[in-house]
């Protein structure tokens, strides 16, 4: 059982005047086999969070902790390690590299992670699963925002991390492709023992939460 | 590597567009490099031919060979050895059936270190002072064995019996002759016996008003010599500086657009070496191609350009602008390669 947990975490950006307090003494938790939700009005402080806990940026003050290790801790290049290792990011947007093929994209991953990443039969299956199997050799250039969106989940879980942490993934997607990516999501929390984080606007993606945070105005409150 | 080559697939246009700039720049370079050579040739192949480290003369012609004077007592006061030669240089014209042409008659005594320097391409051996050989280059423009010629104000006539290949003395061809006739040739009087004394090493007792010059120095001093190499380095110089900078511009664009897929990767864990060492090979491609490319195009220049165009393509030399073209390459590069490693991921994702 992993765990990411962010205790009493505060970031503000900008000073005097300008500043703006993304986050206000915030804890969190995401714990593997759970599906975890995180909804708010926009600039409410989701995606900081979410940068926060994939270590990408740190907190002003407060703690991210993987298990018992304090994230802020860590160097440049341990950051980049465990962003590598562990973390499956769906971000908002740029997520596909636009001069390589679909097929590509994960040859990539392949060049800087040669090992720990999804067979190729598990990697097929999901392919199907997320309808995105016939369109290895096209680019990015040529598929939809929903296609796009459901390769850069396939690439989010390509490295088999143990967090995934998904910023607005489905909002592309038509209702039958959101249910769809919720199950998927779902089962990978349940039967991969993974920590799934969403951010969302999507209100059908709560019945598949196991548990769900509201952000309003960088305070959190849990559902 | 993966991520250029994959690039350069799918953006063949742009690609293709810096490397045909790059190899214009590189095949400019190149066939400047060959002028530059070819015309520094017209001035040094003689004296580089003789095999000689040094030369010796008067010190009031400055260096210049062909004005010194020595007189037959400053020429017998000179010990010379097998490493030495005393030679006579008279910058001169040669009046045969064709128009005028200009060239330098090197008087040379039998069996001296120049004379034995000497061979023959076509022809046979001046048997006499009324024989002379001459350079490829003047039966190019039509003297031919066999042919008379004057030369100066030397009274008689002299045989054309051989040829040896091109060599030039201070932009002229060379004509190879006996020392004796130097004197007249120049038209000074009897107590002068040659020009100097040239020789593969640095020791020699000579008279006190004699003066030593390297081999560099001799070219140095020849008339336009120096200014033509400076120009010609100027301009190489300044032809890299422009490739350094076009790739530095090109990298730049490209980068730029690329931040925000190359911050996805860097918050997506590749590291950020990956993407510098990418960027690296970006530019070798580049590069390297462009010089290939060139260095065809020099070749099938080779193949075209009339033998009266003095280019002298150089392997070593070009090697050299080559090895060049590549670091700067490498240079230009640096401006993106710094943009990579600053890539904050957090700026591009933002919220
Ligand atoms: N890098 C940043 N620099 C300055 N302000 C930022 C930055 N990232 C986020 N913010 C601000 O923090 C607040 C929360 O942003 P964000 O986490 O992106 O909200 P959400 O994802 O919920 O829409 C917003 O007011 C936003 O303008
Ligand atoms: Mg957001």
């Amino acid at each position: 059982m992993t765990s990411l947990k962010l205790i009493d975490v505060t970031k503000s950006f900008g000073i005097g005047e300008s500043k703006v307090t993304a986050l206000d003494h915030i804890n969190f938790e995401a714990n593997s086999k759970e599906l975890t939700l995180i909804v708010g009005p926009s600039g409410s402080g989701k995606s900081t969070l979410l940068t926060i806990l994939g270590g990408l940026q740190s907190p002003n003050s407060g703690q991210v902790l993987l298990d018992k290790t304090d994230l802020s801790h860590f160097s440049k290049k341990q950051a980049d390690k465990f962003r590598l290792n562990n973390i499956g990011f769906v971000l908002q947007s740029y997520n596909l590299v636009p001069y390589l093929t679909v097929k590509k994209q994960f040859d990539l991953v392949e060049k800087v992670k040669p090992e720990g990443n999804l067979s190729s039969d598990t990697f097929k299956k999901y392919l199907e699963y997320l309808g995105i199997s016939k369109l290895l050799s096209k680019y990015p250039d040529q598929l939809s925002g929903g296609q796009t969106q459901r390769v850069a989940i396939a690439r989010a879980l390509y490295t088999n991390p143990q967090f995934i942490l998904a910023d607005e993934p489905t909002s592309a997607l038509d209702s039958a492709r959101v249910e769809e990516v919720a199950k998927l999501f779902k089962s990978i929390a349940e039967n991969e023992n993974k920590a799934v984080v969403i951010v969302t606007h999507d209100l059908r993606m709560r019945e598949y939460a196991d548990k769900i945070y509201e952000i309003v105005d960088g305070k959190i409150s849990k559902k | 590597m993966y991520l250029t080559l994959n690039e350069m697939n799918k953006e063949k246009l742009r690609y293709g567009l810096i490397i045909t700039v790059i190899t214009l720049i590189s095949y400019l370079i190149f066939i400047l490099s060959a002028l530059a050579l070819g015309l520094a040739q017209q001035n040094t192949s003689a004296v580089n031919d003789w095999g000689v480290t040094h030369v010796s003369m008067t010190s009031d012609a400055n260096g210049n060979l062909s004005q010194s004077l020595m007189t037959r007592e400053e020429v017998l006061n000179t010990k010379t050895t097998e490493h030495s030669a005393i030679i006579g240089v008279a910058p001169t014209i040669v009046k045969s059936h064709k128009s005028p042409i200009s060239a330098t008659f090197i008087g040379t005594q039998k069996n001296d270190l120049i004379d034995k320097s000497i061979r023959l391409t076509k022809g046979t051996w001046p048997k006499n002072q009324y024989e002379v050989l001459i350079s490829s280059e003047l039966s190019q423009k039509g003297l031919n064995i066999g042919d008379k010629i004057k030369l100066g104000m030397l009274s008689h006539s002299v045989l054309v019996v051989g040829y040896v290949k091109k060599l030039e003395y201070n932009m002229s061809p060379v004509i190879y002759g006996d020392l004796n006739n130097w004197r007249p040739i120049k038209g000074v009087s009897d107590q002068f016996y040659a020009s100097g004394i040239v020789r593969k090493d640095a020791k020699l007792t000579h008279a006190t008003n004699l003066k030593n010059y390297t081999k560099a120095q001799l070219f140095n001093k020849m008339p336009g010599y120096s200014a033509q190499n400076k120009t010609f380095i100027f301009m190489i110089g300044f032809l890299l500086v422009i490739s350094a900078v076009i790739v530095a511009i090109f990298l730049y664009i490209l980068t730029i657009q690329k931040i925000p897929n190359l911050a996805v990767l860097r918050a997506q864990g590749v590291p950020g070496k990956y993407l510098v060492l990418n960027t690296l090979s970006e530019t070798l491609i580049i590069m390297i191609v462009s010089v290939l490319i060139s260095a065809i195009l020099c070749g099938i220049t080779v193949w075209l350009i009339p033998a009266s165009v003095p280019m002298f393509f150089d392997i070593k030399l070009l090697s050299l602008a080559a090895i060049g073209l590549i670091l700067t390459g490498i240079i230009g590069a640096i401006v993106p390669v710094r943009i990579i490693t600053k890539i904050d991921p957090i700026s591009v994702i933002g919220g």
